[in-house]
Protein backbone atom coordinates (compact mmCIF):
# COMPACT_ATOMS: atom_id res chain seq x y z
CA UNK A 1 0.00 0.00 0.00
CA UNK A 2 1.34 3.62 -0.72
CA UNK A 3 1.50 5.63 1.91
CA UNK A 4 -0.46 9.21 1.58
CA UNK A 5 0.48 12.36 2.92
CA UNK A 6 -1.39 13.33 5.67
CA UNK A 7 -1.67 16.89 7.32
CA UNK A 8 -2.69 17.83 10.56
CA UNK A 9 -5.15 20.61 10.05
CA UNK A 10 -6.34 18.57 6.75
CA UNK A 11 -10.09 19.30 5.90
CA UNK A 12 -11.25 20.20 9.36
CA UNK A 13 -13.07 23.07 9.23
CA UNK A 14 -10.89 26.64 9.41
CA UNK A 15 -13.19 29.21 11.44
CA UNK A 16 -10.44 31.74 9.92
CA UNK A 17 -11.30 30.91 6.48
CA UNK A 18 -15.22 30.56 7.27
CA UNK A 19 -14.78 34.20 9.05
CA UNK A 20 -13.33 35.81 5.93
CA UNK A 21 -15.88 34.04 3.44
CA UNK A 22 -18.84 35.63 5.53
CA UNK A 23 -16.57 38.95 5.35
CA UNK A 24 -16.53 38.42 1.51
CA UNK A 25 -20.71 37.83 1.63
CA UNK A 26 -21.17 40.79 3.73
CA UNK A 27 -18.89 43.07 1.63
CA UNK A 28 -21.00 41.69 -1.59
CA UNK A 29 -23.98 42.32 -0.32
CA UNK A 30 -23.50 45.54 0.77
CA UNK A 31 -22.17 47.01 -2.61
CA UNK A 32 -25.23 45.35 -4.06
CA UNK A 33 -27.56 47.05 -1.86
CA UNK A 34 -26.21 50.26 -2.17
CA UNK A 35 -26.28 50.01 -5.85
CA UNK A 36 -29.39 48.90 -5.38
CA UNK A 37 -31.12 51.88 -3.89
CA UNK A 38 -29.13 54.01 -6.34
CA UNK A 39 -30.90 52.98 -8.97
CA UNK A 40 -34.04 52.79 -6.92
CA UNK A 41 -33.71 56.41 -6.53
CA UNK A 42 -33.29 57.06 -10.10
CA UNK A 43 -36.08 54.96 -10.90
CA UNK A 44 -38.31 56.78 -8.28
CA UNK A 45 -37.23 60.43 -9.70
CA UNK A 46 -38.27 59.27 -13.95
CA UNK A 47 -41.48 57.51 -12.54
CA UNK A 48 -42.49 60.39 -10.75
CA UNK A 49 -41.40 62.37 -13.68
CA UNK A 50 -43.24 60.43 -16.32
CA UNK A 51 -46.57 60.15 -14.12
CA UNK A 52 -46.79 63.38 -13.40
CA UNK A 53 -45.43 64.72 -16.56
CA UNK A 54 -47.02 63.01 -19.31
CA UNK A 55 -50.66 63.78 -17.82
CA UNK A 56 -49.39 67.71 -18.57
CA UNK A 57 -47.55 66.80 -21.32
CA UNK A 58 -49.94 67.58 -24.36
CA UNK A 59 -49.49 69.00 -27.96
CA UNK A 60 -51.28 72.14 -26.47
CA UNK A 61 -48.18 72.36 -23.64
CA UNK A 62 -46.04 72.26 -26.66
CA UNK A 63 -47.38 74.27 -29.08
CA UNK A 64 -49.02 77.37 -26.78
CA UNK A 65 -46.63 79.90 -25.38
CA UNK A 66 -47.15 80.67 -21.43
CA UNK A 67 -50.15 82.35 -20.71
CA UNK A 68 -52.36 83.15 -17.29
CA UNK A 69 -53.38 80.46 -14.64
CA UNK A 70 -56.71 78.91 -16.35
CA UNK A 71 -56.04 80.07 -19.82
CA UNK A 72 -54.69 76.51 -20.98
CA UNK A 73 -51.25 77.56 -21.81
CA UNK A 74 -48.15 76.19 -22.89
CA UNK A 75 -44.32 76.13 -22.61
CA UNK A 76 -43.63 76.89 -26.46
CA UNK A 77 -41.93 80.26 -25.75
CA UNK A 78 -39.69 78.57 -23.10
CA UNK A 79 -39.10 75.63 -24.95
CA UNK A 80 -37.33 77.69 -27.85
CA UNK A 81 -35.96 79.84 -25.35
CA UNK A 82 -34.24 77.33 -24.27
CA UNK A 83 -33.15 76.17 -27.30
CA UNK A 84 -32.33 79.76 -28.50
CA UNK A 85 -29.84 80.32 -25.37
CA UNK A 86 -28.33 77.20 -24.85
CA UNK A 87 -27.34 76.88 -28.86
CA UNK A 88 -26.08 80.57 -28.54
CA UNK A 89 -24.02 79.52 -25.29
CA UNK A 90 -22.54 76.44 -27.25
CA UNK A 91 -21.77 79.00 -30.33
CA UNK A 92 -19.64 81.09 -27.23
CA UNK A 93 -18.15 78.21 -25.56
CA UNK A 94 -16.99 75.60 -28.17
CA UNK A 95 -14.48 77.75 -29.95
CA UNK A 96 -13.24 79.31 -26.82
CA UNK A 97 -12.62 75.59 -25.06
CA UNK A 98 -11.88 73.82 -28.00
CA UNK A 99 -8.69 76.57 -28.72
CA UNK A 100 -8.02 76.72 -25.11
CA UNK A 101 -7.87 72.57 -25.11
CA UNK A 102 -5.58 72.91 -28.09
CA UNK A 103 -3.24 75.19 -26.29
CA UNK A 104 -2.82 72.85 -23.59
CA UNK A 105 -2.69 69.92 -25.23
CA UNK A 106 -0.03 71.23 -27.85
CA UNK A 107 1.87 74.01 -26.31
CA UNK A 108 1.04 74.24 -23.18
CA UNK A 109 4.11 71.84 -21.62
CA UNK A 110 4.50 71.01 -18.00
CA UNK A 111 6.99 73.73 -17.64
CA UNK A 112 4.98 76.50 -19.28
CA UNK A 113 3.75 78.20 -16.37
CA UNK A 114 1.11 80.50 -18.16
CA UNK A 115 -0.58 76.93 -19.47
CA UNK A 116 -0.77 75.67 -15.79
CA UNK A 117 -2.19 79.03 -14.65
CA UNK A 118 -5.10 78.59 -17.68
CA UNK A 119 -5.58 74.92 -16.89
CA UNK A 120 -5.72 75.64 -12.95
CA UNK A 121 -8.43 78.66 -13.66
CA UNK A 122 -10.13 76.71 -15.70
CA UNK A 123 -10.38 73.68 -13.69
CA UNK A 124 -11.53 75.79 -10.71
CA UNK A 125 -14.54 77.17 -13.18
CA UNK A 126 -15.88 74.02 -13.48
CA UNK A 127 -16.76 73.62 -9.98
CA UNK A 128 -17.39 77.30 -9.31
CA UNK A 129 -21.54 76.83 -8.19
CA UNK A 130 -23.67 77.96 -11.23
CA UNK A 131 -25.68 81.03 -9.42
CA UNK A 132 -21.79 82.72 -8.84
CA UNK A 133 -21.70 82.68 -12.70
CA UNK A 134 -24.92 84.26 -12.76
CA UNK A 135 -24.44 87.11 -10.24
CA UNK A 136 -21.25 87.45 -11.95
CA UNK A 137 -22.69 88.14 -15.18
CA UNK A 138 -26.12 89.78 -13.83
CA UNK A 139 -22.75 92.37 -12.90
CA UNK A 140 -21.48 92.47 -15.92
CA UNK A 141 -23.70 92.26 -18.63
CA UNK A 142 -27.55 93.47 -16.59
CA UNK A 143 -26.54 96.10 -14.11
CA UNK A 144 -24.65 98.18 -16.66
CA UNK A 145 -27.53 98.21 -19.58
CA UNK A 146 -30.27 98.56 -17.19
CA UNK A 147 -32.39 95.49 -18.57
CA UNK A 148 -32.37 91.88 -18.48
CA UNK A 149 -31.35 89.60 -21.62
CA UNK A 150 -31.16 86.60 -23.26
CA UNK A 151 -27.59 87.36 -24.32
CA UNK A 152 -26.74 87.63 -20.80
CA UNK A 153 -27.91 84.12 -20.25
CA UNK A 154 -25.99 82.76 -22.89
CA UNK A 155 -23.10 84.13 -21.47
CA UNK A 156 -23.67 83.20 -18.05
CA UNK A 157 -23.89 78.83 -19.35
CA UNK A 158 -21.62 79.74 -21.88
CA UNK A 159 -18.91 80.18 -18.89
CA UNK A 160 -20.42 76.92 -17.37
CA UNK A 161 -19.64 75.10 -20.64
CA UNK A 162 -16.31 76.09 -21.16
CA UNK A 163 -13.96 74.40 -18.70
CA UNK A 164 -15.87 70.95 -19.39
CA UNK A 165 -14.61 71.65 -23.23
CA UNK A 166 -11.44 72.58 -22.17
CA UNK A 167 -11.37 69.46 -20.05
CA UNK A 168 -12.46 67.17 -22.48
CA UNK A 169 -10.47 68.76 -25.84
CA UNK A 170 -6.97 68.45 -23.92
CA UNK A 171 -7.71 65.04 -22.55
CA UNK A 172 -8.62 63.76 -26.00
CA UNK A 173 -5.90 65.05 -27.61
CA UNK A 174 -3.32 63.95 -25.05
CA UNK A 175 -4.42 60.64 -26.25
CA UNK A 176 -3.07 60.95 -29.49
CA UNK A 177 -0.03 59.48 -29.79
CA UNK A 178 3.50 61.32 -30.53
CA UNK A 179 4.44 59.70 -33.29
CA UNK A 180 1.36 60.68 -35.13
CA UNK A 181 2.84 64.31 -34.32
CA UNK A 182 5.99 63.06 -35.83
CA UNK A 183 5.32 61.85 -38.42
CA UNK A 184 2.90 64.87 -39.50
CA UNK A 185 6.05 67.28 -39.02
CA UNK A 186 8.71 64.58 -40.94
CA UNK A 187 6.88 65.12 -43.95
CA UNK A 188 7.34 69.11 -43.51
CA UNK A 189 3.91 69.93 -41.85
CA UNK A 190 3.51 73.05 -39.21
CA UNK A 191 2.51 72.66 -36.32
CA UNK A 192 -0.55 73.94 -36.68
CA UNK A 193 -1.51 71.79 -39.79
CA UNK A 194 -0.20 68.62 -37.62
CA UNK A 195 -2.68 69.86 -34.85
CA UNK A 196 -5.95 70.22 -37.07
CA UNK A 197 -5.18 67.77 -39.69
CA UNK A 198 -4.23 65.46 -37.59
CA UNK A 199 -4.77 65.55 -33.74
CA UNK A 200 -8.12 66.92 -33.61
CA UNK A 201 -9.10 64.54 -36.52
CA UNK A 202 -7.96 61.41 -34.56
CA UNK A 203 -9.71 62.72 -31.60
CA UNK A 204 -12.82 64.41 -32.96
CA UNK A 205 -14.92 61.79 -31.46
CA UNK A 206 -13.92 62.38 -28.17
CA UNK A 207 -14.15 66.35 -28.50
CA UNK A 208 -17.57 66.11 -29.87
CA UNK A 209 -18.48 64.12 -27.02
CA UNK A 210 -16.68 66.76 -24.48
CA UNK A 211 -19.33 69.08 -26.40
CA UNK A 212 -22.45 67.52 -26.04
CA UNK A 213 -21.87 66.69 -22.16
CA UNK A 214 -21.40 69.92 -21.98
CA UNK A 215 -24.53 71.14 -23.56
CA UNK A 216 -26.19 68.28 -21.59
CA UNK A 217 -24.86 69.73 -18.30
CA UNK A 218 -25.69 73.30 -19.43
CA UNK A 219 -28.96 72.94 -20.45
CA UNK A 220 -30.98 72.13 -17.51
CA UNK A 221 -29.12 75.30 -15.70
CA UNK A 222 -31.62 77.73 -13.63
CA UNK A 223 -29.24 79.69 -11.31
CA UNK A 224 -27.39 80.96 -13.79
CA UNK A 225 -30.54 82.50 -16.10
CA UNK A 226 -32.41 83.65 -13.10
CA UNK A 227 -30.80 87.22 -13.24
CA UNK A 228 -29.39 87.33 -16.51
CA UNK A 229 -32.29 85.98 -18.99
CA UNK A 230 -35.00 86.47 -16.18
CA UNK A 231 -37.89 84.50 -18.01
CA UNK A 232 -40.69 86.20 -20.11
CA UNK A 233 -44.43 84.95 -20.39
CA UNK A 234 -44.41 86.16 -23.83
CA UNK A 235 -42.45 84.84 -27.05
CA UNK A 236 -39.74 86.96 -27.61
CA UNK A 237 -36.47 86.11 -30.33
CA UNK A 238 -34.72 89.45 -29.35
CA UNK A 239 -31.42 88.41 -27.54
CA UNK A 240 -31.53 91.92 -26.04
CA UNK A 241 -34.84 91.54 -24.18
CA UNK A 242 -36.06 89.18 -21.18
CA UNK A 243 -36.41 85.46 -22.74
CA UNK A 244 -38.34 82.60 -21.19
CA UNK A 245 -36.77 79.27 -20.34
CA UNK A 246 -37.49 75.76 -19.65
CA UNK A 247 -35.66 75.72 -16.29
CA UNK A 248 -36.83 78.62 -14.84
CA UNK A 249 -40.11 78.38 -16.02
CA UNK A 250 -39.93 75.02 -14.14
CA UNK A 251 -39.10 77.26 -10.90
CA UNK A 252 -41.55 79.64 -11.03
CA UNK A 253 -44.79 77.11 -12.45
CA UNK A 254 -43.64 74.45 -9.74
CA UNK A 255 -44.37 76.64 -6.71
CA UNK A 256 -47.62 78.24 -7.68
CA UNK A 257 -50.67 77.72 -6.48
CA UNK A 258 -52.47 76.92 -10.10
CA UNK A 259 -53.27 73.82 -10.28
CA UNK A 260 -52.43 74.03 -14.41
CA UNK A 261 -48.94 75.81 -13.70
CA UNK A 262 -47.74 72.66 -11.76
CA UNK A 263 -48.77 70.16 -14.62
CA UNK A 264 -47.06 72.28 -16.97
CA UNK A 265 -44.11 72.61 -14.54
CA UNK A 266 -44.02 68.77 -14.28
CA UNK A 267 -44.37 68.74 -18.12
CA UNK A 268 -41.10 71.08 -18.66
CA UNK A 269 -39.24 68.97 -16.09
CA UNK A 270 -40.14 65.79 -18.18
CA UNK A 271 -38.93 67.56 -21.19
CA UNK A 272 -35.72 69.04 -19.95
CA UNK A 273 -34.80 65.20 -18.96
CA UNK A 274 -35.90 63.88 -22.00
CA UNK A 275 -33.61 66.27 -23.79
CA UNK A 276 -30.26 65.80 -21.24
CA UNK A 277 -31.37 62.09 -21.66
CA UNK A 278 -31.19 62.23 -25.73
CA UNK A 279 -28.04 64.13 -25.58
CA UNK A 280 -26.34 61.17 -23.30
CA UNK A 281 -27.63 58.59 -25.63
CA UNK A 282 -26.03 60.63 -28.27
CA UNK A 283 -22.65 60.55 -26.39
CA UNK A 284 -22.31 57.12 -26.21
CA UNK A 285 -23.34 56.46 -29.85
CA UNK A 286 -20.90 58.74 -31.45
CA UNK A 287 -18.31 57.38 -28.87
CA UNK A 288 -18.79 54.04 -29.59
CA UNK A 289 -18.56 55.03 -33.49
CA UNK A 290 -15.18 56.38 -32.84
CA UNK B 1 33.58 72.64 -46.56
CA UNK B 2 34.36 70.73 -49.93
CA UNK B 3 37.70 72.54 -50.13
CA UNK B 4 39.02 71.94 -46.40
CA UNK B 5 37.63 68.03 -46.26
CA UNK B 6 39.42 66.33 -48.36
CA UNK B 7 37.04 62.92 -47.63
CA UNK B 8 34.17 65.27 -48.96
CA UNK B 9 36.52 66.53 -51.90
CA UNK B 10 37.40 63.26 -53.14
CA UNK B 11 33.47 61.62 -53.04
CA UNK B 12 31.13 64.58 -54.87
CA UNK B 13 28.72 61.54 -54.30
CA UNK B 14 28.04 62.02 -50.43
CA UNK B 15 24.55 63.11 -49.59
CA UNK B 16 25.15 63.38 -45.60
CA UNK B 17 28.61 65.08 -44.04
CA UNK B 18 28.69 64.78 -40.60
CA UNK B 19 31.22 66.61 -38.79
CA UNK B 20 32.12 67.10 -35.48
CA UNK B 21 28.19 66.56 -33.87
CA UNK B 22 27.40 66.39 -30.74
CA UNK B 23 24.26 65.97 -29.54
CA UNK B 24 22.61 66.71 -25.79
CA UNK B 25 19.26 65.53 -24.05
CA UNK B 26 19.20 68.60 -21.47
CA UNK B 27 22.36 67.29 -19.35
CA UNK B 28 22.77 64.60 -20.99
CA UNK B 29 25.49 64.38 -23.83
CA UNK B 30 24.52 61.55 -25.67
CA UNK B 31 26.69 61.66 -28.91
CA UNK B 32 30.43 62.50 -28.67
CA UNK B 33 32.10 64.11 -31.57
CA UNK B 34 30.59 62.07 -35.02
CA UNK B 35 32.11 62.48 -38.02
CA UNK B 36 30.34 60.50 -40.81
CA UNK B 37 29.43 60.52 -44.12
CA UNK B 38 26.55 58.81 -45.82
CA UNK B 39 27.02 58.27 -49.89
CA UNK B 40 24.16 59.23 -52.37
CA UNK B 41 22.16 56.39 -53.50
CA UNK B 42 23.43 53.92 -51.56
CA UNK B 43 21.85 52.54 -47.84
CA UNK B 44 23.64 53.19 -44.79
CA UNK B 45 22.76 50.83 -41.76
CA UNK B 46 23.47 51.87 -38.58
CA UNK B 47 23.69 49.38 -35.38
CA UNK B 48 24.86 49.43 -31.80
CA UNK B 49 23.14 47.99 -28.68
CA UNK B 50 20.11 50.13 -27.46
CA UNK B 51 20.65 53.33 -26.38
CA UNK B 52 23.71 53.79 -28.12
CA UNK B 53 22.39 56.87 -30.18
CA UNK B 54 21.89 55.65 -33.96
CA UNK B 55 18.33 56.65 -33.20
CA UNK B 56 19.39 60.53 -32.20
CA UNK B 57 21.58 60.91 -35.04
CA UNK B 58 19.08 59.94 -36.99
CA UNK B 59 16.90 62.14 -35.95
CA UNK B 60 19.64 64.75 -36.28
CA UNK B 61 19.06 64.61 -39.78
CA UNK B 62 15.45 66.15 -40.43
CA UNK B 63 15.73 67.99 -36.96
CA UNK B 64 13.01 65.97 -35.12
CA UNK B 65 14.57 66.65 -32.02
CA UNK B 66 13.20 70.67 -32.78
CA UNK B 67 9.83 69.18 -31.35
CA UNK B 68 11.33 69.06 -27.99
CA UNK B 69 12.92 71.53 -26.06
CA UNK B 70 15.89 71.14 -24.45
CA UNK B 71 17.33 69.08 -27.02
CA UNK B 72 20.71 70.64 -29.11
CA UNK B 73 23.31 69.64 -31.48
CA UNK B 74 26.28 71.20 -32.15
CA UNK B 75 28.61 70.84 -35.26
CA UNK B 76 27.82 70.31 -38.83
CA UNK B 77 25.02 68.00 -41.41
CA UNK B 78 26.05 69.24 -44.38
CA UNK B 79 22.97 68.59 -47.11
CA UNK B 80 23.53 70.27 -50.35
CA UNK B 81 25.57 72.78 -49.11
CA UNK B 82 24.41 73.73 -46.00
CA UNK B 83 24.35 73.32 -42.30
CA UNK B 84 21.43 71.80 -41.61
CA UNK B 85 21.69 72.76 -37.99
CA UNK B 86 21.77 76.04 -38.57
CA UNK B 87 19.39 78.13 -36.95
CA UNK B 88 17.21 79.92 -39.74
CA UNK B 89 16.87 77.04 -42.12
CA UNK B 90 13.62 76.31 -42.71
CA UNK B 91 12.47 73.15 -41.27
CA UNK B 92 9.57 72.36 -43.57
CA UNK B 93 11.51 71.93 -46.99
CA UNK B 94 14.53 70.66 -45.05
CA UNK B 95 11.89 67.26 -43.81
CA UNK B 96 10.28 67.87 -47.81
CA UNK B 97 14.23 66.94 -48.90
CA UNK B 98 14.58 64.70 -46.13
CA UNK B 99 11.83 61.98 -45.56
CA UNK B 100 11.52 59.58 -42.04
CA UNK B 101 9.25 56.45 -41.78
CA UNK B 102 9.32 55.44 -37.91
CA UNK B 103 9.31 52.15 -35.63
CA UNK B 104 6.11 51.84 -35.60
CA UNK B 105 3.63 52.24 -38.48
CA UNK B 106 1.68 55.53 -37.85
CA UNK B 107 -1.16 55.85 -40.53
CA UNK B 108 -3.26 59.23 -40.30
CA UNK B 109 -6.66 59.19 -39.35
CA UNK B 110 -7.50 59.44 -43.67
CA UNK B 111 -8.21 57.45 -46.72
CA UNK B 112 -5.67 55.48 -48.43
CA UNK B 113 -5.56 58.46 -50.74
CA UNK B 114 -4.80 61.32 -48.50
CA UNK B 115 -2.70 59.93 -46.33
CA UNK B 116 -0.35 60.19 -49.29
CA UNK B 117 -1.79 63.23 -50.78
CA UNK B 118 -1.59 64.97 -47.71
CA UNK B 119 2.48 65.32 -47.61
CA UNK B 120 2.19 65.94 -51.16
CA UNK B 121 -0.32 68.68 -50.69
CA UNK B 122 1.89 70.28 -47.94
CA UNK B 123 4.69 71.46 -50.55
CA UNK B 124 3.28 71.08 -54.56
CA UNK B 125 0.07 72.16 -55.98
CA UNK B 126 -1.08 69.49 -57.93
CA UNK B 127 -4.23 68.87 -59.86
CA UNK B 128 -6.84 66.10 -59.64
CA UNK B 129 -5.11 64.04 -62.55
CA UNK B 130 -1.42 64.81 -61.29
CA UNK B 131 -2.24 63.80 -57.59
CA UNK B 132 -3.60 60.58 -59.34
CA UNK B 133 -0.79 59.85 -60.54
CA UNK B 134 1.45 60.55 -57.80
CA UNK B 135 -0.21 58.51 -55.62
CA UNK B 136 -0.82 55.39 -58.10
CA UNK B 137 2.92 55.48 -58.66
CA UNK B 138 3.78 55.91 -54.91
CA UNK B 139 1.84 53.04 -54.01
CA UNK B 140 3.04 50.77 -57.31
CA UNK B 141 6.58 51.72 -56.25
CA UNK B 142 5.93 49.86 -52.38
CA UNK B 143 4.27 47.09 -54.04
CA UNK B 144 0.74 48.29 -52.80
CA UNK B 145 -1.25 49.10 -55.51
CA UNK B 146 -2.28 45.83 -56.57
CA UNK B 147 -3.59 45.62 -53.30
CA UNK B 148 -5.19 48.65 -52.66
CA UNK B 149 -6.32 49.99 -55.79
CA UNK B 150 -9.95 49.49 -55.14
CA UNK B 151 -10.34 50.69 -51.72
CA UNK B 152 -8.54 54.04 -52.17
CA UNK B 153 -11.19 56.06 -50.34
CA UNK B 154 -10.87 53.30 -47.54
CA UNK B 155 -9.38 54.45 -44.09
CA UNK B 156 -5.81 53.38 -43.90
CA UNK B 157 -6.21 52.61 -40.27
CA UNK B 158 -7.71 49.06 -41.89
CA UNK B 159 -4.37 47.96 -43.39
CA UNK B 160 -2.31 45.21 -41.57
CA UNK B 161 0.79 46.42 -39.79
CA UNK B 162 3.14 45.68 -43.03
CA UNK B 163 0.69 47.87 -45.17
CA UNK B 164 0.51 50.08 -42.94
CA UNK B 165 4.54 50.38 -43.03
CA UNK B 166 4.53 50.43 -47.00
CA UNK B 167 1.96 52.83 -46.84
CA UNK B 168 4.15 55.15 -44.67
CA UNK B 169 6.94 54.74 -47.15
CA UNK B 170 5.17 56.06 -49.90
CA UNK B 171 3.72 58.79 -47.63
CA UNK B 172 7.56 59.62 -47.17
CA UNK B 173 8.81 58.83 -50.85
CA UNK B 174 5.65 61.02 -52.40
CA UNK B 175 7.01 64.17 -51.42
CA UNK B 176 9.68 63.74 -53.25
CA UNK B 177 12.45 64.04 -50.79
CA UNK B 178 16.14 63.06 -51.80
CA UNK B 179 16.98 61.23 -48.52
CA UNK B 180 15.30 58.67 -47.11
CA UNK B 181 15.66 58.11 -43.08
CA UNK B 182 14.18 54.67 -41.70
CA UNK B 183 13.96 54.31 -37.73
CA UNK B 184 14.06 50.27 -37.17
CA UNK B 185 11.12 50.14 -39.81
CA UNK B 186 10.76 46.38 -39.78
CA UNK B 187 11.09 45.59 -35.61
CA UNK B 188 7.36 45.85 -35.50
CA UNK B 189 6.61 43.23 -38.43
CA UNK B 190 6.10 39.58 -38.92
CA UNK B 191 8.62 38.30 -41.69
CA UNK B 192 7.22 38.43 -45.11
CA UNK B 193 6.36 41.71 -44.58
CA UNK B 194 9.93 42.59 -43.62
CA UNK B 195 11.28 40.73 -46.25
CA UNK B 196 8.93 42.55 -48.62
CA UNK B 197 10.02 45.64 -47.30
CA UNK B 198 14.05 44.66 -47.56
CA UNK B 199 13.42 44.42 -50.81
CA UNK B 200 11.61 47.78 -51.32
CA UNK B 201 15.36 48.54 -49.85
CA UNK B 202 16.92 47.94 -52.53
CA UNK B 203 14.89 49.41 -55.37
CA UNK B 204 14.54 52.58 -53.51
CA UNK B 205 18.03 53.36 -53.34
CA UNK B 206 18.75 54.06 -56.94
CA UNK B 207 16.81 56.86 -56.39
CA UNK B 208 17.07 57.74 -52.14
CA UNK B 209 19.99 58.07 -50.20
CA UNK B 210 18.98 55.80 -47.94
CA UNK B 211 20.19 55.58 -43.95
CA UNK B 212 18.54 52.80 -41.86
CA UNK B 213 18.66 51.59 -38.19
CA UNK B 214 18.70 48.79 -37.46
CA UNK B 215 18.55 46.07 -34.58
CA UNK B 216 18.53 43.24 -36.86
CA UNK B 217 22.31 42.19 -38.07
CA UNK B 218 20.94 40.07 -40.62
CA UNK B 219 19.03 42.58 -42.03
CA UNK B 220 21.79 45.62 -42.11
CA UNK B 221 24.22 42.80 -44.09
CA UNK B 222 21.58 41.91 -46.69
CA UNK B 223 20.56 45.81 -47.30
CA UNK B 224 23.27 47.79 -46.57
CA UNK B 225 26.15 49.17 -48.50
CA UNK B 226 27.44 51.09 -45.78
CA UNK B 227 27.54 49.64 -42.00
CA UNK B 228 28.14 52.08 -39.01
CA UNK B 229 28.34 50.66 -35.49
CA UNK B 230 27.82 52.99 -32.09
CA UNK B 231 28.46 52.29 -29.11
CA UNK B 232 27.89 54.72 -25.67
CA UNK B 233 27.33 57.61 -28.52
CA UNK B 234 30.65 57.19 -30.62
CA UNK B 235 31.16 56.60 -33.64
CA UNK B 236 33.35 52.92 -33.69
CA UNK B 237 33.65 51.95 -36.63
CA UNK B 238 32.46 52.41 -40.27
CA UNK B 239 33.01 50.64 -43.55
CA UNK B 240 31.48 48.61 -46.19
CA UNK B 241 29.43 46.28 -45.01
CA UNK B 242 31.48 43.21 -46.84
CA UNK B 243 34.19 44.10 -44.86
CA UNK B 244 32.48 45.19 -41.42
CA UNK B 245 31.18 41.94 -41.03
CA UNK B 246 33.87 39.35 -42.09
CA UNK B 247 36.63 41.47 -40.85
CA UNK B 248 35.68 44.68 -38.77
CA UNK B 249 39.02 46.60 -37.28
CA UNK B 250 37.76 46.78 -33.99
CA UNK B 251 37.45 44.20 -31.23
CA UNK B 252 34.01 46.35 -29.96
CA UNK B 253 32.63 45.70 -33.21
CA UNK B 254 33.70 42.46 -33.72
CA UNK B 255 32.22 41.70 -30.25
CA UNK B 256 28.79 43.19 -31.10
CA UNK B 257 28.51 41.11 -34.46
CA UNK B 258 28.96 38.07 -33.47
CA UNK B 259 26.68 38.98 -30.30
CA UNK B 260 29.02 38.87 -27.35
CA UNK B 261 27.26 41.39 -26.16
CA UNK B 262 24.32 44.18 -26.65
Amino acid sequence: MSETVVSTTGWKPNPRAARRRRADHLATAFGMVMAGILVLVLASILWTLLSRGLAGLSAAAIMKPMGPPGSSSGLANAIVGSLIQTFMALLMATPLGLGCGIYLSEYGTETNKFASCVRFVSDVLMSVPSILVGLFVYQVLVAPFGHFSALAGSVALAILAVPIIVRTTEDMLRLVPTSMREAGAALGATRWRVTLSLCLRSAKTGVLTGILLALARVSGETAPLLFTSLGNQNWSFSLNRPMASLPVTIYQYAGASYEDWVQLAWAGALLVTMGVLAINIAVRVSARRG
Amino acid sequence: MTETDPQVAKSPEVALAVRNLNFYYGENHALHDISIDFPARRVTAMIGPSGCGKSTLLRVFNRMYDLYPGQRATGEVIFDGRNVLERDLDLNILRARVGMVFQKPTPFPMSIYDNIAFGVRLHEKLNKAEMDARVQDVLTRVALWNEVRDRLNAPASGLSGGQQQRLCIARSIATRPEVLLLDEPTSALDPISTARIEELLDELKEEFTIAIVTHNMQQAARCADQVAFFYMGRLIEVDSADRMFTNPKQQQTQDYITGRFG
